[in-house]
């Protein structure tokens, strides 16, 4: 959380994403040079330079799937969770898999040029007007450009820099690299491999990844109506204590109202000051409410994560009305104490396996 | 053509690099708090900077001049994501399927082999 920046965040949980990571770029590399040459085209010789170069280019293409289908997996089903807790780490290692493909390419192909190896590798093929032998080095090139600046824009100072919907906005070119990679394998690999595993693996990786992002997309659909003053939320009730309820009030705005000391509501932004995750899908530990994503705390009542961190939300005025609980649509300003609406005589609270969303009118 | 583009890249980067220099050495303890007498994750951000360098300064003077951003820090893009996704799910079996259309088949041949290095 805010204190002073170092290098690269790790504790233990981490260090073991992180080993995974490791060992399974090894074992792939490892197996796919031990099988990838019979499973190549036999129209020309292939030599272990493209075998290798062919292993971290896939190997890439996998984890970026991989990386990719975190996200909506974790909005379908919270055990997933763990996966995203360290995926900025998953990232760079994938730019790092992916720069070692290119410089196999780089460093193979154009090595015996006479002319400059980066002006040959741009030049040598410019047949952009025909699908079969499309210059796919610029669709590879423009991916791993996107995927470097992602890496190099992971660490934490970033996001505080530039604040988390513009980090947001530009991490979300993670998409366009990955259509430009599935276009790079398309008109390259796969038109060129004999054997159907990788075709098959491949397809079936790429249509996860549109799978889950289409299951996500139906259960996160969001509207554009901006709510005004004082907006229904639900009956208190109807709230499981230690969890939220989730309204939209604009485009790119919602509200979490939490329940918590089972008679206890408060409201605060949704949107996690370190990343703009979703609070109102975490829980209240520890007397705070827990961001899902990476475990960033703040108080229910005035949106400030506890000493010696520096965070603060926007909190909203909240109100009980014919037992009903009312948001005022209106951000207050980040840090503002807002009293908690009591409701002494509240029924059970329902059970809190799931969070609930539901759009406002 | 190519030789021309490279020289761009080649330029702009450079500059990034000063700005990266500037701003590290100077204007980072200036506008960012838990940054002030850290050095040792700097590098880090070298990368980052030279390529970013426009938006790096955009900011930089912004976050100087006292025009921070209020509620915005709050408001994620919250309908571009799903546009997004919605995208990627309809282009990457369109892509597929595409590239399966236009495939040519190559002649049965024999195994691949390994080549032996060169003596």
């Amino acid at each position: 959380m805010s204190v002073k920046y170092v290098p690269v965040q790790w504790n233990a949980n981490k260090w073991v994403y992180d080993a995974a990571l490791l060992v399974f770029v090894a074992i792939y590399i490892a197996v796919f040079l031990r099988l990838g040459t019979p499973e190549a085209d036999v129209s020309r010789p292939i030599d272990a330079a493209i075998v290798r170069m062919r292993a971290f280019g896939t190997c890439a293409f996998f984890m970026l799937t991989a990386i990719l289908c975190i996200g909506p997996l974790a909005r379908l089903d919270q055990r997933f969770l763990p996966l995203l807790y360290n995926r900025r780490h998953f990232g760079v290692l994938t730019a790092v898999v992916a720069f070692t493909h290119a410089s196999y390419v780089y460093g193979w192909y154009f090595n015996f040029t006479q002319f400059d190896r980066l002006e040959a590798m741009l030049s040598s093929n410019t047949a952009f007007g025909q699908l079969l032998g499309f210059p796919i080095e610029a669709l590879g090139i423009f991916a791993l450009v996107i995927l470097v600046i992602l890496a190099a824009t992971s660490h934490d100072f970033w996001l505080s820099f530039l604040t988390a919907p513009v980090w947001k906005r530009l991490h979300l070119l993670i998409y366009v690299a990955y259509i430009a990679i599935v276009a790079h394998i398309c008109l390259g690999y796969l038109q060129d491999a004999e054997n159907p595993l990788f075709a098959i693996l491949f397809g079936a990786a790429a249509l996860a990844v549109a799978g889950v992002h289409l299951a996500a997309w139906r259960r996160g659909a969001v509207g554009k109506a901006r709510a005004e003053g004082w907006i229904d939320v639900a009956d208190p009730a109807e709230i499981a204590n230690g969890r939220a309820r989730i309204l939209q009030l604009g485009p790119n705005e919602r509200v979490a109202v939490f329940r918590y000391d089972g008679t206890h509501f408060s409201a605060v932004s949704n949107a996690c000051a370190h990343q703009n995750g979703p609070l109102g899908e975490g829980r209240i530990l520890d007397g705070c409410i827990t961001c899902p994503w990476h475990g960033f705390q703040y108080r229910m009542t005035d949106g400030c994560s506890p000493a010696p961190f520096t965070e603060k939300i926007p909190t909203y005025k909240l109100r009980l009305i014919d037992g009903r609980l009312q948001v005022f649509a209106m951000a207050n300003p980040p840090g503002t104490l807002v009293d908690p609406v009591i409701v002494p005589d509240l029924a059970a609270p329902p059970d809190p396996d799931t969070f609930q969303m539901e759009p406002a009118e | 053509m190519a030789a021309t583009l490279i020289l761009a890249v080649q330029i702009y980067l450079a500059v990034g690099l000063v700005v990266a220099i500037a701003f590290l050495g100077y204007g980072i303890d200036r506008v960012d708090e838990n940054a002030r007498g850290v050095w040792i994750f700097r590098p880090l951000l070298i990368p980052g900077i030279a390529i970013l360098w426009p938006l790096v300064l955009l900011r930089w003077i912004a976050l100087v001049r006292g025009n921070v951003e209020g509620q915005g820090r709050y408001r994620p893009p919250l309908a571009l994501q799903p546009a997004l996704a919605l995208l990627l799910a309809v282009i990457v079996p369109i892509m597929i399927a595409g590239a399966l259309v236009i495939r040519q088949d190559g002649p049965n041949e024999a195994r691949a082999e390994m080549l032996e290095p060169p003596r």
